[in-house]
């Protein structure tokens, strides 16, 4: 469109986290009256970069132009100010407020009195809310009854109320049905003919037809491409793209592993049927064999870290069958998981894995506690001593003693004490989640390869992944999960087609 | 579906039957609460043969009320900023350590009045520094500050007590009625409750107080002031507890170095029984008041029926105890 | 990464032990300004005798902070009132005096429990529960006293308050000591320790690696309700005497005290030596108020302010040597 005005462009980013490169080199803009689709899988670097543009955090380098000139957003008030606005998945802020004062709080209008203007608040909010089809009785709500869906139309709300000539939208369909995403996209396109320019972050490609202006696509912080989707969009080889340069990004090359062909078949150790826990996930079957690696692939939000959490006696789901080694179980709390011989890594470090300011041992006994134990439960220290000794050896860990604060380690050595929680356990079934996340490549390698001499040795492994690479690597077997399903398993035999893996991840519909 | 405005404002017009009112308001909480105070002033009344309906006994509980209610003003706000004040207690007794030890030494009453209600704005002021400034959290202060102003009024008093203490307190606040039943001094707290919750409500800053209840970040982050919000609650806490010190003494004209122990959790338990959540965001002055008058409904009932005053405070934990439980469940369904 | 060990180290060390040997230092220079006839041998001996109750409640404070999620106990003294005068009233009606006071100790576990199980279970704010319990105890413990102390023990009672064993008041050998030991040890050596330390630090971690965060919390209160128990036997045979209104000035004092022994408000920070240096800290001040004749109300009210100045002080610290942090 030849009207079409640039709002904001963001040139040559770079952005790292910790040893983590997010974002490299990354150019991006959007222009008024466009809906601009910014694709990628997980960790490819959008939210970081949907941040730099809100605010809440800085680029290391590049630059920002806002309307052409040159800005800094150092904080979201900015941003709100530039007419920016955001609409993620989180619940609105203020839960015991009404909806109308959510909307309101930073800046009610006030009447002559100085007292807030409940009247003039409905009277800006009105025409809005019927725009966007929403019901008035939301406003007298308090913002923590709403459902999901609706509170993300209040979001939009908001932004319309700021003016705001950017509105943002980060993985919204997500939490959506099937008419509350149509009435979604009749918005957008409505913002898109009220000269709003949008930004509309997804991995869901199939959403994009007729929706998109532009493409551009993100992997593992490049842009490796941008596309007019004005007249059609190619969506196979948008995948294709995705997944070969996720596999090409790998300096390494790392082998597929080549699922071993066990002459015998080697038993079930872990078999899951039927398992539902709505909306998280429903109706999950599946089973790992002795010495297997199961990969389970799929994005943020697809309900593995429940399922996983429900084997571990976390997050008991509401129907379905558990067994181990043939027997039934339910575990009811992860100390009876462990019991029985599972164990979870949980993929956030920070907040569920490690005790912040405690030695490096503490954090390593913190599983194996009760067998380090003597009559009334005195904790021997030399079997601590050694055992810690032994988890340092295994894992390659260099330290100057453990007694050391854990938080003195890297990421990756951090992920490794948290890996050896589990060695001196008595385990059958480990699983893993999302285990290299913010990690160096070559620690990333080492895990890889602990993974698969552990299954040899008899274990069998279960391993969460949103990383492609991650998950040929070490599987032998491929289950892709999609909104709480199973949507396809794969053999990894050596004839896997990545882009094949990736659009059962990826693919919008049903 | 859309609603217009003009609908929604027809379908609240013509829901007039009780029932379906009673669902669509806002005020449940606080219509239960004024239903189960009177269910409970009847039952008590019948039960002591028509003696709870005294003018003598129903004046003493109405002030009552408005010693526990005004301070419960500035602790309900407090409590909804996920704050605390027990120390209130404390700077209850200072106000009437004050006024006596001042009114003893020659000084007219209106000063004396002054000084003891800056003495305790003071003190409501320093816990409004230790909190915001050295973000030492509200119960340790609180705790710390309970202790300090209890050791100042034992010095204020040398140990001992007074019982000089201005007439005034006692004629217009307490003896002075309207009809026989209404002391001054409740009309004074109902004042003062009426512009507090009516504050509450439609004052910018005082939904600022709400906000920062419900999410103290995001609040600090959309530019609410954090800071001179809480400093100001804390601060108007150690006037408004002043206040009900005054009041005490003038329904009972002896400062002892004890006066007011105990006090804050009365107040506790009126922000409490009134719907209040202690993790704060949500809550009413209007419902704290009507909690306020069902605890000293039901004390006075411990008293009248000659149960040892002791269960005075047995009987307050607990009914701070089952509103909570109360208060949970409701949220449970959320 | 070696700034990092040395920094965090600092932390630790800096807060823990130096607030507690400036607060030593303070207090010894206060009583040789205010009293100083009161640091004789004899008066160290009184002190040791009257700390020994505070301290036991201490450790208890202790145990429940450590265990973090905002655990708090401001009942203590309460129940060391409530089990005091039930032991008194028991004997009063012919039980005899052994079995009457494991009775106590019984009973004043199942009153810190009761606080657990609230906490736990019905997941009420500590700060409410503790608050509640406060007043219902101390009120409880007026009502079955009618008010008035009783005195009702038997002679042999006395020794356990007033006797002495080897040159040491009899409590501080026979009891304190062994308690201190014990303790310790739980703290620093039995899995209940360690899994307490680990649940105050991180809650979602300590349940991710299968610790039943409930329980290790429950029983840091069923323990100190045991600790006043023992506190309650301890004072009321000093005394000869159960006071419902015992123990007033110790829900505070035994919260100042864990506090300033190192212990972090928010959990997973502190230990019993800590704890039992400060003790010895506020018994000293205490005592020292009590020699120079004030009022023990002006001693609480001086411990408050230490309280809060402690606190405030770790504050500052910790943003110190934060911002020396990002300057390196």
């Amino acid at each position: 469109m030849s009207d079409q005005v640039q709002i904001i462009e963001l040139k040559e980013i770079y952005r790292a986290f910790g040893g983590t490169q997010a974002l490299s080199d990354v150019s991006f803009d959007i222009k008024t009256g466009e809906v601009h689709a910014l694709i990628g899988e997980n960790g490819a670097g959008k939210s970081t970069l949907i941040k730099i543009i809100t605010g809440v955090l800085q680029p290391d380098s590049g630059e920002i132009f806002v309307d052409r000139k040159p800005v800094v957003i150092s904080n979201p008030l900015e941003a709100r100010n530039l007419g920016f606005a955001a609409v993620y998945q989180e619940p609105l802020i203020y839960p015991y407020l009404s909806v109308m004062e959510n909307m309101f709080v930073a800046n009610p209008p006030l009447k002559k009195s100085g007292s807030v203007d409940r009247h003039e608040m409905r009277r800006q909010i009105a025409p809005i809310f019927s725009q966007l089809e929403i019901p008035h009785s939301l406003l007298e709500m308090h913002a923590s009854e709403l459902r999901l869906g609706d509170q993300q139309l209040v979001l939009i709300a908001a932004a319309l109320l700021q003016n705001a000539r950017l509105v943002i939208f980060d993985e919204p369909t997500s939490i959506l049905s099937a008419s509350e995403t149509e009435r979604l996209f009749r918005i957008i396109k409505f913002l898109r003919e009220s000269g709003k320019g949008v930004a509309y972050i997804s991995h869901r490609l199939e959403e994009l037809e007729g929706l998109a202006d532009r493409v551009t696509v993100l992997t593992d912080g490049h842009v490796v491409g941008e596309f007019d989707a004005s007249k059609g969009l190619d969506i196979d080889g948008l995948y294709r793209l995705i997944a070969g340069v996720a596999m090409r990004e790998y300096t390494h090359r790392e082998e597929h592993r080549v699922a071993a062909d066990t002459g015998s078949e080697s038993e079930v150790v872990l078999e899951v049927s039927g398992l539902s826990n709505p909306p998280l996930y429903s109706d999950l079957s599946w089973s790992v064999h002795r010495g297997e690696v199961l990969g389970f692939y799929g994005q943020v939000g697809s309900g593995r870290s429940e399922m996983a959490m429900a084997v571990y006696g976390l997050l008991p789901a509401q129907r379905g069958a558990i067994r181990l080694e043939g027997r039934d179980i339910s575990p009811a709390s992860a100390s009876h998981a462990i019991r029985r011989g599972i164990g979870y890594l949980p993929e956030d470090r920070k907040s569920q894995g490690i005790f912040g300011w405690l030695s490096i041992r503490e954090n390593l006994i913190s599983v194996i506690l009760p067998k380090l134990t003597a009559f009334i439960g005195h904790v021997l220290k030399k079997k601590t001593i050694n055992l810690t000794e032994d988890y340092r050896r295994t894992l390659k860990i260099k330290i100057a003693s453990t007694n050391d604060p854990i938080l003195s380690l890297s990421g990756g050595h951090q992920q490794k004490v948290m890996l050896g929680r589990w060695l001196a356990e008595d385990l059958k079934v480990l699983i893993l989640d999302e285990p290299t996340r913010g990690i160096d490549v070559g620690t990333k390698r080492e895990f890889h390869r602990f993974i698969r001499e552990t299954a040899d040795q008899g274990l069998s492994v279960v391993v969460i992944s949103s990383d492609l690479p991650e998950v040929l690597a070490v599987s032998d077997v491929i289950n892709v999960m999609r909104k709480g399903r199973l949507v396809a398993t794969f053999r990894n035999d050596g004839n896997v087609r990545p882009e094949d893996v990736v659009k059962h991840a990826l693919a919008a519909g049903e | 579906m859309t609603e217009s405005l003009a609908d929604v404002e027809q379908a609240k017009a013509t829901r007039r039957s009780p029932v379906a009112w009673f669902r669509a308001s806002s005020f449940q909480y606080e219509l239960i609460l004024a239903a189960l105070i009177v269910v409970v002033a009847v039952g008590v009344g019948i039960v002591s043969h028509g003696l709870f309906w005294r003018a003598a006994n129903i004046s003493q509980i109405l002030v009552d009320v408005a010693i526990t209610g005004v301070p419960a003003i500035a602790m309900t706000l407090v409590m909804i900023t996920a704050g605390i004040d027990v120390s209130i207690g404390s700077l209850a007794g200072l106000a009437a350590a004050v006024v006596g030890v001042t009114f003893e030494n020659g000084w007219p009453t209106s000063l004396a009045i002054l000084m003891a209600l800056v003495a305790t704005t003071f003190g409501g002021l320093l816990n409004a520094f230790i909190i915001t400034r050295g973000k030492v959290p509200p119960i340790i202060t609180t705790l710390g500050t309970l202790s300090i102003w209890r050791a100042v009024v034992y010095a204020l008093l040398g140990g001992s007590w007074i019982s000089t203490i201005p007439p005034f307190l006692v004629n217009t606040l307490v003896l002075a009625k309207i009809g026989r039943y209404i002391p001054y001094a409740f009309l004074g707290a109902v004042l003062l409750v009426i512009v507090g919750a009516w504050a509450s409500r439609t004052r910018p800053s005082f939904r600022g107080i709400f906000a920062i209840g419900n999410n103290e970040e995001a609040a600090s982050i959309q530019g609410i002031p954090v800071r001179k919000l809480k400093f100001f609650l804390y601060t108007a806490m150690g006037l408004l507890a002043g206040v009900a010190g005054l009041l005490m003494l003038a329904q009972s004209p002896v400062v002892q170095p004890t006066a007011g122990t105990g006090f804050e959790l009365q107040v506790i338990a009126a922000v409490v029984v009134g719907g209040t959540r202690i993790q704060g965001g949500k809550g009413s002055i209007i419902g704290s008041v009507l909690g306020a008058i069902l605890v000293e409904v039901v004390q006075d009932a411990v008293i009248m029926f000659h149960i040892q005053s002791f269960w005075q405070s047995v009987v307050l934990g607990g009914m701070i105890l089952v509103s909570v439980l109360i208060g949970m469940r409701g949220r449970r369904q959320e | 990464m070696s700034d990092l060990k040395k920094q965090s180290w600092m932390t630790s060390t800096a807060e823990q032990y130096g607030m507690l040997i400036a607060m030593l230092v303070l207090v010894l220079l206060f009583t040789a300004g205010v009293a100083p006839g009161a640091l004789s041998v004899t008066n160290l001996a009184t002190m040791t005798t009257v700390g020994v109750e505070i301290g036991l409640l201490a450790f208890g404070e202790t145990l429940v902070i450590l265990g973090g999620g905002g655990g708090i106990e401001l009942s203590v003294g309460s129940n060391l009132a409530l089990t005091q005068i039930l032991i008194a009233v028991m004997v009063q009606h012919h039980v005899a005096m052994l079995p009457a006071a494991l009775f106590g100790l019984i009973i004043a576990g199942a009153l810190g429990s009761l606080n657990g199980l609230l906490i736990v279970v019905a997941r009420i704010p500590a700060i409410i529960v503790t608050l509640g319990t406060l007043y219902a105890y101390s009120g409880l413990a007026l009502v079955f006293s009618n008010g008035v102390n009783l005195s009702v023990f038997p002679n042999s009672f006395n020794t356990i308050g007033q006797g002495s064993a080897l040159g040491l008041p009899f409590q501080f050998l026979v009891f304190y000591i062994p308690v201190a030991l014990i303790m310790w040890y739980i703290t620093t050596k039995a899995v209940f320790g360690y899994q307490l330390r680990l649940v105050g630090t991180n809650e979602k971690a300590a349940r991710f690696s299968g610790i039943n965060v409930g329980w290790v919390r429950f029983r840091a209160y069923m323990l100190t309700g045991l600790l006043c128990g023992l506190a309650a036997i301890i004072q009321s045979s000093r005394f000869a005497t159960a006071r419902p209104d015992a123990g007033a000035t110790d829900n505070l004092n035994a919260i100042a005290i864990a506090v300033l022994g190192g212990t972090y408000i928010f959990g997973g920070r502190g230990t019993i030596i800590g704890t039992a240096l400060a003790t010895a800290v506020v018994t000293m001040l205490s005592f020292t108020f009590g020699y120079a004749n004030i009022n023990s109300v002006i001693e609480t009210g001086t411990v408050g302010a230490v309280l809060i100045i402690a606190i405030y002080g770790q504050t500052l610290l910790q943003d110190l040597l934060k911002r020396r942090g990002r300057e390196t």
